[in-house]
């Protein structure tokens, strides 16, 4: 029997979505074995939907996102995260940078009371997540490898070792070197070293590592002369929404 | 009357496009709004950033033209930071950014607006979509399409890293270069490009323009505003969508205004309605006359027909004849509003012959991609048109280089008030006392469709056509009539 996949989006630019539909031949592997039955937002979910595996994208920002999400969950055998929005909060967690009435007045005027509105989360913040994809946009290769794993039933776990490592391999001259920033030495491996191959640096969107070399970093930073403040504000880009505490939005 | 809409301050749309029809106590069209995405919550989460982030962070805005915002700020930077990029990597950047233009506006003439024609607007919706312009022409042509947007889409990663989300841009030059090889490559995707280009538009001429009712249907009154219009042309006056001065002219197609980006503030204003969160540009030396079209009121387009309307020409020979053979049909400057549609394809074929330009160029190889910025940042403006039009982002910071203001006028917003008035005559032309049938919903979607207006969903909905709900209410403000397509 083939596994229902459904797919839907939360707050997010819905380019790991575009993402899925431009992967091409590395699809072709699992898709006879699948049967995508939603690729969008869809009605259905409140009445019920038909679906095991439910593929997620977006962060959650509003008190309808979280009732949505958990509705899904129990619905979904298996639930997987794609991108930085939905993995780590992404982007949207820049909101919480601010105080949200301020930001709700200067994005709604008066109006602001009508808008439902909550600091923004990344989904396993909400409920349980079983697999990640991460990445901004979402790394492709990643999402065949975690959907096979997903399909066979074995867990997945992104490498526990810092963008550093296949940086190295992929011979970047390392940009602190170059007298920049990066957030390679403290960001989750898994994307190829992506921007720093294409002369960019890391903004860490695959997000902090569970246990990154800190002591390292600050090294690192002390010898470049970079203060710490202004490496936090750059992280935050990507990974202020997992300041959020459990329960706070509930 | 209080409406709620469910739309989060960083949720850039609401994942339908959203009509609201009134009508008055006799049952006609007082009034129709359509509503389109808000995007000040960038505005104000960049604030205390540093600068050098926003190429990175709007294009998160939207995941379907990521490399126009990306272009845009870069551009911004380098005005920011009075730092001229160096020529190789001006034309690196523009070499990209003709690419993604190509791939775009093929997605919207065959994937989203385009089957209107094709497959016939009056069609079943479940037809005009991808797969029924791919029977209607058939399965090789739809292969093409797949092809050659497939290796355009290459271009954009071979120098920006990736298609969504690009990496390339940098104040004053580009991340990385280009070798002979992939050079070659490009040029070789351009000439298909041209010669596709070229199909695409024979593909217009056998079905849209030897069909007498299609040509009616594009230059009849119902699809008509007599506007201004704005884009970017080069020196000469021709189009450019990378860069140059940003053009007006007037509903008698004579030039208006000719400004340098760092002055758009001088020209454009922004009017503020209750009912919308988004505001409606206006050029400032009209002033705001209401959702009205006409040489007093400030109301302008811009877009494709825009694009061509304030140019004095193409820049490129194949696409300059396709572009005098349009004027020649429909006279110039063209106030036809489904005319976006064979305007975007004269477009497609400009981007194409641009790239075999820019990849002939042997020096586009040169190691001389970046001129390293070194004067202290206070304010920079940067425009680059965009698919669905004139794209502004315009930043001020401190001595650091961090964010203290930012704006963003986006494509589809400076269509935004032309749009609103396209779909209101459409309904006005097509709601007669009270009356309202299913086949409104596609005439009216069509007056909205041309303008390829940026709502993610369009792309995304996969059988190709735009998620909508039209609401039609009565003179209380009551709903009298939901029509939906969700799916």
């Amino acid at each position: 029997m083939k596994a229902k996949v459904a797919f839907f989006d939360f707050a997010c630019c819905e380019g790991c979505q575009l993402q899925v539909a431009n992967i091409g031949e590395a699809l072709l592997d699992v898709l006879d074995k699948i049967d995508v039955v939603e690729f969008r937002e869809v009605m259905s979910e409140k009445s019920g939907g038909d679906y095991d595996v439910a593929v997620i994208e977006g962060s959650i920002t509003t008190k309808h996102a979280i009732e949505r999400i958990k509705e899904i969950r129990s619905i979904a055998k298996v639930l997987i995260t794609i991108g930085a929005c939905a993995s780590i909060g992404g982007v949207n967690g820049m909101k919480n940078n601010f105080e949200l009435p301020e930001i709700k007045k200067y994005v709604y005027g008066e109006d602001e009371k009508y808008f439902d509105s909550v600091p923004t989360m990344a989904v396993d913040q909400v409920v349980k997540v079983d697999y990640y994809v991460h990445g901004c946009p979402m790394y492709v290769p990643e999402f065949v490898t975690v959907l096979k794993h997903a399909l066979m039933g074995i867990p997945y776990k992104a490498p526990e070792k810092s963008v550093c490592t296949e940086c190295k391999l992929n011979e970047n001259e390392c940009l602190f070197d170059r007298g920049l920033t990066c957030m390679g030495p403290v960001t989750r491996a898994g994307c190829n070293s992506w921007c720093i191959n294409n002369g960019n640096i890391c903004y860490g969107c695959r997000g902090m590592l569970d246990d990154p070399a800190k002591t390292g970093q600050i090294e690192i930073l002390k010898k470049h002369d970079i203060p710490l403040e202004w490496v936090t504000n750059k992280f935050n880009m990507y990974n202020k929404a997992k300041d959020v505490k459990e329960n706070e939005n509930e | 009357m209080v409406r709620k809409i469910s739309i989060d301050p960083i949720t850039r749309l609401e994942g339908h496009g959203k009509i609201e029809i009134f009508l008055d106590d006799k049952g006609n069209v007082k009034q129709a709004y359509f509503q389109v995405p808000e995007l000040r919550g960038f505005e104000v989460f960049s604030l205390g950033r540093a600068a050098e982030e926003m190429p990175r962070i709007t294009p998160k805005i939207c995941g379907v033209c990521p490399t126009a915002h990306h272009m845009a700020a870069t551009k911004t930077l380098d005005n920011l930071y009075k730092v001229e990029p160096t020529e190789t990597a001006k034309k690196i950047r523009e070499l990209m950014y003709n690419a993604f233009m190509f791939e775009d506006h093929t997605l919207h003439f065959f994937f989203l607006g385009g089957p209107d024609f094709v497959v016939g607007p009056d069609a079943p919706a479940g037809e005009r979509n991808i797969l029924g312009v791919i029977d209607k022409v058939g399965l090789d042509i739809g292969k093409q399409v797949i092809g050659i947007r497939k290796k355009m889409r290459d271009i954009i990663t071979t120098i920006g890293g990736r298609v969504i989300h690009p990496v390339c841009g940098l104040p004053g030059g580009v991340s990385k270069k280009i070798t002979e090889e992939e050079r070659l490559e490009m040029l070789q995707v351009g000439k298909d490009g041209v010669e596709f280009a070229q199909f695409a538009l024979k593909i217009f001429d056998d079905i849209v323009l030897s069909n007498d009712e299609y040509v009616k249907l594009i230059t009849g009154h119902i699809y008509q505003h007599n506007t201004y219009y704005m884009g970017m042309v080069d020196k000469d006056n021709r189009i450019n969508f990378y860069d140059g001065d940003i053009r007006v002219v007037d509903p008698d197609g004579k030039e208006f205004a000719k400004f340098k980006p760092e002055d758009y503030r001088d020209h454009i204003a922004e009017h503020v309605e209750p009912w919308s969160y988004m505001k409606f540009p206006f050029l400032k030396k009209i002033g705001w006359k209401g959702f009205v079209d006409g040489k007093n009121s400030g109301v302008f387009r811009v877009a494709p027909i825009a694009r061509l309307n304030v140019s004095d020409g193409m820049a490129t020979p194949l696409a300059q004849k396709q572009y005098e053979r349009m004027f020649k049909v429909l006279g110039k400057p063209t106030h036809h509003t489904l005319a976006y549609h064979w305007a975007r394809l004269v477009e497609v074929l400009y981007a194409a012959e641009r790239i075999v330009e820019l990849a002939s160029d042997k020096s586009i190889t040169s190691d001389d991609i970046m001129n390293i910025p070194t004067n202290t940042p206070v304010e920079g403006v940067g425009i680059v048109e965009a698919p669905r039009g004139t794209l502004i982002h315009h930043y001020n910071t401190d001595k650091r280089g961090v964010l203290t203001q930012t704006n963003l006028i986006v494509a589809t917003v400076n269509n935004a008030a032309a749009i609103c008035m396209s779909v209101s005559k459409a309904a006005e032309n097509l709601i007669k006392n009270g009356k309202v049938t299913d086949g409104i919903l596609n005439m009216v979607e069509m007056a909205f469709r041309a303008y390829d207006p940026c709502l993610a969903c369009a792309t995304h909905s996969l059988p190709g056509q735009m998620p909508l709900i039209v609401t039609i209410r009565d003179n209380k403000g009551a709903p009298i009539e939901v029509l939906r397509r969700d799916r």
